[in-house]
């Protein structure tokens, strides 16, 4: 019963948030909305049982990539832009009759494709098991990252170290010329 | 209710979502959003297998990595934003165009 609830709830946001991503006009909106989103989907991981994840997406995503991206869009949201004060444009979509006739045409032909490919797999889709107790998977997860995913380990740590570097090498301050 | 079906179809619908996002916006952070959205679906889509078809972690490990990535792929995109505002005081994806031609 909780675990239904939760389900849905987590579902509902965060398609919801996704969709207002889509057609917010105000850029900060979209960004809020996006937070909404993230939210749901660490419910999601919450109810197949990934606690360590659900735990990892709140504290990156909330607390660092949302809060970055807000700080991008008020820092570069104030001047130049050709539409609104946040640069977007005040209808999401763009094209004329012809070009939506033959995306409406192209998109009914991708989805029968899709189907027919997705249907194979959910037909063949196992017995769902009934969602055992749950038990904590932080420690499998630390055994596993320590020995069988260790090169992965170490090299992301490269990457981030890397993203450090790059991000403030490319984001420094111009140089005043004094000559 | 709780199925792989069900979770496919999400991740789906946040997939779309993102492309959605990165085709009809205009503006570089904005499409940026678009890509953290699509980032989720595939991480979603590795968590989802793990419950329902295999119960090793394999998948949680893919996913922690995938938001590694975000992580990593936000900090470098939004320093690249915030410096193209310093040169052209425009955050809009039309002037970023002068490698076109």
């Amino acid at each position: 019963m909780f675990t239904n609830t939760l389900f849905l709830l987590s579902a509902a946001l965060t398609i919801g948030g996704a969709l207002a991503v889509v057609y917010s006009h105000n850029l900060m909106h979209a960004c809020l909305y996006l937070l909404a989103s993230l939210f749901g989907v660490a419910g999601l991981y919450a109810v197949i049982g990934a606690d360590f994840l659900a735990a990892t997406q709140l504290v990156v995503y909330a607390g660092g990539v949302v809060i970055l991206m807000l700080f991008a869009i008020m820092l570069t949201g104030g001047t130049g832009n050709r539409i609104n004060r946040y640069g977007l444009e005040k209808i999401a979509s763009m094209g004329n009759k012809k070009t939506y006739f033959f995306a409406g045409f192209a998109g009914i032909i991708t989805s029968l494709i899709i189907l027919k490919i997705i249907a194979s797999v959910l037909r063949a889709q196992p017995a769902n098991k009934v969602l055992e107790a749950n038990e904590t998977t932080v420690n499998k997860l630390g055994v596993l990252l320590a020995t069988d995913h260790i090169l992965a380990f170490e090299i992301s740590s490269v990457l981030l170290l890397g993203a450090l570097i790059g991000a403030a090498v490319i984001s420094r301050p111009r140089k005043e010329r004094h000559d | 209710m709780i199925s792989l079906g069900s979770y496919l179809a999400i991740s789906f619908a946040l997939f779309v979502c993102g492309i959605l996002v990165m085709i009809a916006r205009k503006n570089i952070i904005a499409m940026l959003l678009g890509i953290e959205l699509i980032l989720n679906a595939s991480a979603l889509n590795f968590a989802a297998y793990t419950k329902f078809v295999n119960n090793n972690l394999d998948g949680h490990i893919l996913s922690l990595f995938i938001i590694v990535i975000a992580a990593a792929e936000a900090s470098v995109g939004l320093g690249i934003v915030i410096r193209f505002f310093q040169l052209r005081e425009s955050i809009h994806i039309d002037d970023a165009a002068t490698l076109q031609n």
